[in-house]
């Protein structure tokens, strides 16, 4: 296996966009993804599309396809990558084994979801679709609902407090209204949503103990990174970023089959074997962006992954360490929890930021200083698919 | 009890349990099961209370929850309370075995549980 490089990335603002179609975000973000890789006239071998929702929610599946012959990259192979919320981590991953095999030498991966055209109640039933057929989908469990039944488990074992999940909304939306991709891009009135008379209304009950600032957004988005062999990223003359390591692990289906449900042990596993590649640990990790669907998860992730002991994550948010400045930088970008969730563009944007900050390109207000390695964390189900990424800058 | 149409799987070679079906065990891959089906109450794990309801439930909220039955069997059912205040870990349940979602041709049934006074 020879290294790969990541010489591209681009994205589109998250949020809403009811004028653009799931191809249009997706061309958007390929082409800024090409342009940065000063492959603008130029093909790739192959592309490696993520979505989840075109079939259910556009009615078009295929999409890979499609976007080939869009962005005018015929006759590059294609194929559409779905693995739930996980779809975007996946595609990187395949594009990192088609080239560290030497198979292909330069891949455009790209990531996107349209999931702001339909209502609610039918966007809740498509994300639920993701759980167990017969064991939770028909008693109407959402994601919200499992991470609630996960939350109110992790607050007895480990006295978390709702303190520690509001601190991490605060953090990523201060982080998100310096990010101009966020979908979010307002910081938190404390008085407004937590603390004052309307906090209620304004912060309604979700998933009991979850409420809405718990949860990360439905976001229209789309983000891509073109790879590439070390040796073509040398010849661009400037820094890039080296896939250090990989790794990713399933866990059961269904919560209630796990034997301790507050472990997220896929990743645990994930991150061990991304740290085992790398020949790195926890505490060589300058940022990192982990799976904040839920405020708790960011939480029970930051341990999991290694970054602190069992039970002490909540107190880490309180504390300031994961704050730009602080020893370990946790979603800088706002997280899913700000920056929103589209869910087939999560794994690819998490990837695009953690390549911005070592590129050491973004405004000194979220630039993490001198960052040098990054870790990424993406999810697919509820934990039952994880993806985890060592990310690292190097010279020409 | 009413009938529970649940049937859990345990393994005949090293015994683990297993909700829902597996071709193969979890545990050690081995592929015969003997099939066994809750007794007697069973115990609250954890619960919630949604709010945001996926298309085909026509109600304002849902209780759910995780049991764990007297012979181990853990599994999520709807829990009928008025609300998460009459809730807690640990608490007794009575399971039955009624309509959990609405469907065009017939309702779909499975686990519910009543929490029972302590």
């Amino acid at each position: 296996m020879r290294d790969v490089a990541i010489i591209g990335a681009g994205m589109i603002p998250f949020g809403k966009h009811y004028e653009d179609s799931l191809l249009d975000m997706l061309a958007s973000a390929s082409l800024k993804a090409l342009d940065d890789a000063c492959l603008g006239n130029q093909t790739v071998d192959a592309l490696y599309v993520a979505n989840v929702g075109g079939g259910i929610l556009q009615h078009q599946t295929a999409i890979a396809s499609s976007l080939a012959d869009r962005i005018s990259l015929l006759p590059a192979a294609a194929e559409t990558i779905e693995n739930g919320p996980a779809s975007g981590a996946s595609a990187v991953k395949a594009g990192l084994l088609a080239i560290a095999s030497g198979y292909y030498e330069t891949v455009l991966v790209v990531g996107g979801e349209k999931m702001r055209a339909g209502d609610g109640a039918h966007t809740t039933d498509f994300a639920s679709t993701m759980t167990h057929p017969q064991a939770e989908y028909p008693y109407g469990v959402t994601m919200p609902g499992l991470a609630g039944m996960f939350a109110r488990l992790y607050m007895q074992k480990y006295g978390l407090t709702t303190e520690h999940l509001q601190a991490v909304s605060i953090k990523n939306h201060e982080m998100g209204a310096l990010n101009p991709y966020a979908h979010f891009r307002k910081p938190i009135n404390r008085h407004e949503i937590f603390d004052g008379p309307q906090a209620a209304l304004n912060n309604p009950l979700v998933a009991d103990p979850l409420r809405l600032y718990d949860l990360c957004p439905a976001s229209d988005g789309a983000a891509a990174l073109i790879l590439s062999s070390v040796e073509v990223a040398r010849r661009m003359g400037r820094p890039f970023v080296v896939i250090a390591g990989f790794g990713q692990a399933t866990d059961t289906q269904t919560l209630a089959e796990r034997a301790d449900p507050t472990d997220l042990r896929a990743v645990t596993l994930a991150a061990q074997q991304a740290f085992a590649m790398a020949k790195l640990k926890p505490s060589d990790v300058h940022v990192a962006e982990l799976h904040d669907a839920f405020t708790i998860l960011e939480i029970a992730a930051s341990e999991c992954v290694g970054f602190f002991p069992r039970g002490e994550g909540g107190a880490a948010v309180l504390s300031g360490k994961t704050r730009l400045g602080g020893p370990i930088p946790i979603n800088v970008s706002g997280g899913l929890k700000a920056r929103g969730h589209p869910m087939g563009a999560t794994g690819v944007a998490q990837i695009v930021e953690i390549v911005w900050q070592l590129r050491h390109e973004l405004p000194p207000e979220r630039q993490v200083q001198n960052a040098q390695i990054g870790l990424t964390l993406n999810f697919g189900g509820f934990a039952n698919n994880v993806l985890c990424f060592l990310l690292q800058r190097a010279e020409p | 009890m009413s009938q529970i149409a649940l049937t859990a799987y345990r393994c005949k070679h090293c015994g683990h349990l297993h909700y829902p079906y597996h071709d193969r065990c979890l545990q050690c891959k081995a592929r015969q099961f003997e099939e066994i089906h809750p007794q007697g109450n069973a115990r609250l794990l954890t619960y919630t209370a949604i709010f945001n309801l996926p298309y085909g439930f026509d109600q304002r909220s849902l209780l759910l929850g995780i049991a764990e039955f007297e012979n181990h069997i853990k599994a999520l059912g709807q829990i009928k309370a008025e609300s998460v205040e009459r809730l807690k870990i640990g608490m007794r349940l009575k399971a039955v075995w009624e309509p959990i979602r609405p469907q065009k041709d017939g309702d779909i049934f499975g686990l519910k549980f009543e929490p029972l006074e302590e």
